[in-house]
């Protein structure tokens, strides 16, 4: 294998790479989903419960509850309003303060509260903002508690709902970049011909197939850190992230390759990633919901290098807690490597007997 | 010599030449079995029910407290029926929406928040601790309980609130991944419990309970995300025909085998006709094949999600026209079929946010065939619900299968 021959075939691969929508599509996705689930999305993991308050009298109780910390308070000017997006689920709660209510509570002559619930509501959600409202109108009361209640904070805060996204957006990165990019470009080469012509000069399969390997692998390299830099989930560890994202982008780009010889034309290889799509996304469903059984996700093949980026790059575990996972990466990465040479062989068997 | 061809005829060689073609394709046909069968299994692997309530470890455990209570009450001479009446509290059925666990050692309950132990309710609703670090086995037929905030009441907690005593305190243990709107409801619960037992009525007048549920109450009866997907599904598995559907249409395009049909006594007609059976017929069998398999259907809304499916059908295989005709090559064309669907699968996703889609994702094409889904698998929506939304979701159909047809009869037309 000659290295300058590789350098010159991976030179025109990223000169017409621009030219192939999933070029395009592996540069602008990443971006593209995070800025869509940051904004968009951000909410539905951990929905906070949400309450509309119709004010008629500048309430002290509606500047107690903005102020209240989880709560998603929206004001209302219409009580009919407020019913309609209760019952609607558009809110959790509703309550209607009438002209004079702060008033009315104070003086003792007991008020009556117009509190509405959705009936989709949850009943964590129900009693929080119950008891949260409740709380908020004794304050206003103004009479002292007959119990001090103390808080006592343990561990460290949790992960924001943005960080679990992020396995995601991830794993679009690695698929667009690592087996979309390098599998097609194979193949639009055997579409062309291109192969074929680049096949009569002193260039070998193995030379054109390593090139297409390193195309994927460093447009693999490069989207995922910036996947992971733009969603702030580099850590501390930043040196351990390219380790655990480099062996991401060797398995990636090994699949994109396999993809790629697999395929006679652009129809197979759309139908590929299309059936095997969803076998390679299953793992990154349980990151979003983590009380599935975790076994259940070792048994796809993506596992291996999404749990390794997860943990370094948002848990902040060290290379050390992620080796085991990284060994198999590398088995699989290993394990590929003599079925493509195998099937790299029939393929240039096929081409010359056309 | 010239021999008359029925229409009828042509039609069905046509159809018989897209089930060829879409069949002859082994390992395609096989990526969509295998499709279909990943989906059903990921539906029936995930839970079915809808965590909803805050688990609230409390030292020592209510009953404890009560009977403190009790003994101290009687103690000072409280009437008997008074002392019933304490004993009689609940708290557990009180708190909808609370699932109280009671410890009798606050360093054991600070422990199992702090991570240290971990906290088991067997089968039975016995409370086990496991130190696990200690080699303690994990308990046979038990659930593991995520304990994230609890209380620790000093033990006279009830005689001391309702004789008045100065300067009671209460402590709440919180893990800093508590949520603080939980943090907060918490410490408004103990502080409300005081006030209640210091007999400080609520300084407003409550409404009937009966009064303040607006609309079917699901408390405990929560749609889960599992039923949420069966929508999910049906419409994602529209959305994947629509790519096969434009793959077959721009197979005949670029290789020119429509101009090849249009020789034969076929008209443009018949392979738009054609085209347009097949299409559809393809998806509504795969989203009625999915929607049988995870038991979306019941004897009263068997029809409507036939309607429904239909629909959704034909919307996508007019994308798919207007796709398949677009386009140089074939993956120029795979761009465009991603350009055009990833706005519509967006409705999709609005299924598992609660309440209404934003106005914007209700004036996608999709979004009327998504939200019937949606009334007819979660609410048991009839044809008075729906109706509204299947007449939206025939106009978009008018729209986009007219500029499918059109688009492709332009291209036909043009080879």
């Amino acid at each position: 294998m000659s290295l300058a021959r590789i350098w010159k075939v991976l030179r025109k691969d990223f000169a017409m790479g621009p030219r192939s929508p999933f070029f395009l599509y592996a540069l602008v996705l990443p971006v593209v989903l995070t800025l869509l689930f940051q904004s968009a999305f951000g909410s539905l993991f951990e929905p906070k419960p949400r309450l509309g308050i119709v004010d008629a009298g500048s309430s002290g109780i509606t500047a107690a509850m903005e102020a209240a910390e989880g709560i998603e308070l929206t004001l209302l000017e219409d009580a009919e309003e407020l019913r309609r997006q209760v019952e609607a689920n558009d809110l959790d709660a509703g309550i209607v303060l009438s002209a004079g209510f702060d008033e009315a509570v104070r003086d003792g002559s007991r008020p009556p509260l117009e509190f509405f619930i959705g009936g989709e509501s949850y009943a964590s959600n129900r009693i929080i903002l119950t008891v949260t409202a409740l709380d908020t109108i004794r304050e206003v009361e103004g009479a002292a508690a007959p119990v001090t209640v103390e808080i006592v904070n343990f561990g460290e805060e949790g992960l924001p709902l943005a960080l679990r996204l992020v396995p995601i957006i991830v794993f679009y990165a690695l698929v667009l970049a690592g087996v979309a990019v390098p599998g097609s470009s194979m193949v639009e080469e055997k579409e062309k011909g291109t192969l074929m012509a680049i096949l009569v000069t002193p260039v070998k399969v193995s030379e054109v197939l390593t090139a297409k390997w390193l195309l994927g692998m460093v447009l693999t390299f490069v989207m995922a850190m910036m996947t992971l830099v733009l969603n702030g989930a580099v850590g501390s560890r930043p040196f351990d992230v390219m380790v655990v994202v480099f062996v991401a982008s060797l398995l990636t780009a090994m699949l994109g390759l396999l993809v790629g010889v697999v395929s006679k034309d652009s129809a197979m290889m759309f139908g590929l990633i299309k059936g095997t799509g969803v076998v390679l996304f299953a793992p990154v469903l349980w990151y979003l919901f983590p009380n599935w059984p975790q076994w259940i996700a070792k048994l796809f093949p993506l596992y291996w290098i999404i749990e390794p980026i997860w943990q370094v790059s948002v848990m902040g575990e060290s290379l050390s807690a992620v080796w085991m996972e990284l060994a198999i990466a590398l088995g699989i990465v290993a394990a590929m490597l003599p079925l493509i040479v195998m099937l790299a062989r029939r393929m240039q068997a096929q081409m010359a007997a056309r | 010599m010239e021999r008359t061809v029925s229409r009828g005829a042509i039609l069905r060689a046509l159809l018989k030449k897209e089930l060829i073609a879409y069949t002859r394709d082994k390992l395609y046909l096989f990526l969509t079995l295998l499709t279909l069968v990943f989906v059903v299994t990921i539906f029936w692997i995930m839970p079915d029910s809808v965590e909803e309530t805050i688990t609230l470890a409390v030292s020592p455990p209510v009953e404890t407290l009560i009977a403190e209570g009790v003994e101290t009450f009687r103690a000072m001479g409280a009437p008997e029926e008074q002392l019933a009446e304490l004993s009689e509290i609940d708290l557990a059925e009180e708190s909808e929406g609370v699932d109280l666990l009671g410890f009798e050692n606050v360093d054991e309950m600070t422990a199992v928040i702090e991570g240290s132990l971990e906290a088991w309710r067997t089968d039975s609703g016995e409370l086990v601790i496991r130190d696990r670090e200690a080699g303690d086995e994990k308990p046979e037929d038990a659930t593991r309980l995520s304990v994230d905030i609890g209380v620790a009441f000093p033990q006279s907690f009830i005689a001391d609130v309702a004789a008045g005593t100065e300067g009671v305190t209460v402590t709440v243990y919180s893990d800093a991944a508590a949520p603080p709107e939980i943090e907060n409801a918490m410490t408004s619960f103990v502080r409300e419990a005081a006030y209640q037992l210091a007999g400080r009525d609520l300084p407003v007048t409550m409404p009937d309970e009966d009064t303040i549920v607006l609309g079917v109450d699901r408390a405990g009866d929560q749609v889960s995300y599992r039923d949420k997907l069966v929508p999910m599904l049906a419409f994602m598995i529209l959305l994947i025909e629509t790519f096969s559907m434009t793959s077959l249409i721009s197979v005949e395009v670029l290789q020119r085998t429509v101009s090849a049909v249009l020789v034969t006594p076929a008209r443009i007609a018949d392979i738009l006709a054609a085209k347009s059976i097949f299409g559809t017929s393809m998806a509504l069998v795969q989203g009625l094949i999915v929607l049988g398999l995870v038991g979306a259907f019941t004897s009263q809304n068997w029809w409507l999600l036939v309607i429904a499916i239909l629909l959704g059908s034909m919307m996508f295989n007019g994308v798919a026209m207007i796709v398949g005709s677009a386009g140089k090559d074939f993956l120029g064309q795979l761009f465009y079929a991603m350009a055009f669907t990833v706005p519509l699968i967006l409705p999709a996703f609005s299924v598992l946010w609660p309440g209404s889609a934003a106005l914007w994702v209700q004036a996608i094409p999709t979004f009327p065939v998504l939200d019937s889904l949606v009334n007819i698998t979660l609410y048991d929506a009839g044809w008075a619900e729906v109706w509204r939304s299947f007449g939206f979701a025939l106009v978009w159909v008018a729209v986009l299968y007219g500029a499918g047809l059109f688009t492709l009869k332009r291209k036909v037309e043009s080879l």
